[in-house]
């Protein structure tokens, strides 16, 4: 006869213990004062599907902040949105959402 | 005095869509293919600039993704770089064609829009040179360069892909 099996306690991990690629990404554009204000709306505008209106409010958060988060997602999705940026030379970077 | 016209709009549409003309004298065609190719060697010839100035001047062009990671960095643009580059050359071989003597046909929706991203690599190359900068308590550019021929071409492809934003705004 098996002996009885002693039950064991389980441990599920906390919501902020899953790893680092479970998170979300932000892409995050920065003010450079070369890329002109019209230019960054436009290809906002473009590679987002953003409204004139949304993508005029990011630009001049870009300009008077310093910064905006454009998008966010996956790390894949992330990372092309980066490079779609950068193909049209905007200052763009990604990060961990929440860091 | 003759009316101005807008140097790039849309002329037509076919089937695929909007047409655009790019109606700038043959000296600045000239103007704009010759940066073009200097971007385009800048970009492929490695004995065209040393290291640090290359570095230095294309920073705009390939900014840091991952600027507090690394290893996150260095897989980015070991994955990326090439790719981006490829993307920039693609878009000159584009406007090099668009803007041959021989083309008579109006620019597409996709030629302009690889006009205006070349237009801004070239910008954002001078802006690095002139040390342009929008701080409030500082000069525009470095000293000494407000009157700078690189300064002026500077003020003309700002001028030149404003247009181009113009004329692509009807497009979205």
């Amino acid at each position: 006869m098996p002996a009885t099996l002693q039950p064991t306690e389980v441990r599920e991990p906390d919501l902020d213990e899953r790893t680092s690629e479970d998170r979300p990404w932000i892409v995050i554009v920065w003010n450079d004062p070369v890329n002109l204000m019209s230019y960054v709306t436009f290809v906002l505008q473009k590679l987002f599907g953003y409204s004139h209106e949304k993508a005029t409010e990011l630009m001049l958060d870009v300009h008077h902040k310093g910064k905006a988060v454009v998008a966010n997602g996956s790390r894949e999705q992330a990372e092309m949105h980066v490079f779609r940026l950068h193909e049209h030379g905007l200052w763009a970077t990604m990060e961990h959402d929440g860091e | 005095m003759i009316r101005f016209r807008p140097p790039v709009r849309e002329v037509d549409r076919d089937e695929d869509g909007p047409l655009f003309v790019v109606d700038i004298g043959d000296d600045e065609v000239a103007l704009v293919r010759k940066l073009v190719g200097e971007l385009r060697i800048m970009l492929t010839d490695d004995d065209a600039l040393d290291d640090s100035d290359r570095r230095v001047l294309l920073v705009r062009l390939f900014p840091v993704v991952h600027p507090d990671d690394e290893e996150l960095e260095a897989e980015y643009q070991r994955l990326m770089r090439e790719e981006l580059v490829a993307s920039k050359l693609a878009a000159f071989d584009i406007v090099e064609a668009m803007l041959s003597p021989k083309r008579t046909e109006p620019a597409t929706e996709g030629e302009l829009v690889a006009f205006m991203q070349a237009l801004n690599s070239i910008r954002l190359v001078l802006g690095t040179m002139l040390g342009v900068t929008d701080d409030p308590d500082a000069d525009e550019v470095t000293p000494g360069l407000e009157d700078s021929p690189e300064y002026h071409l500077y003020g003309y492809l700002s001028w030149l892909l404003e247009w181009c934003v113009r004329a692509l705004s009807g497009t979205i």
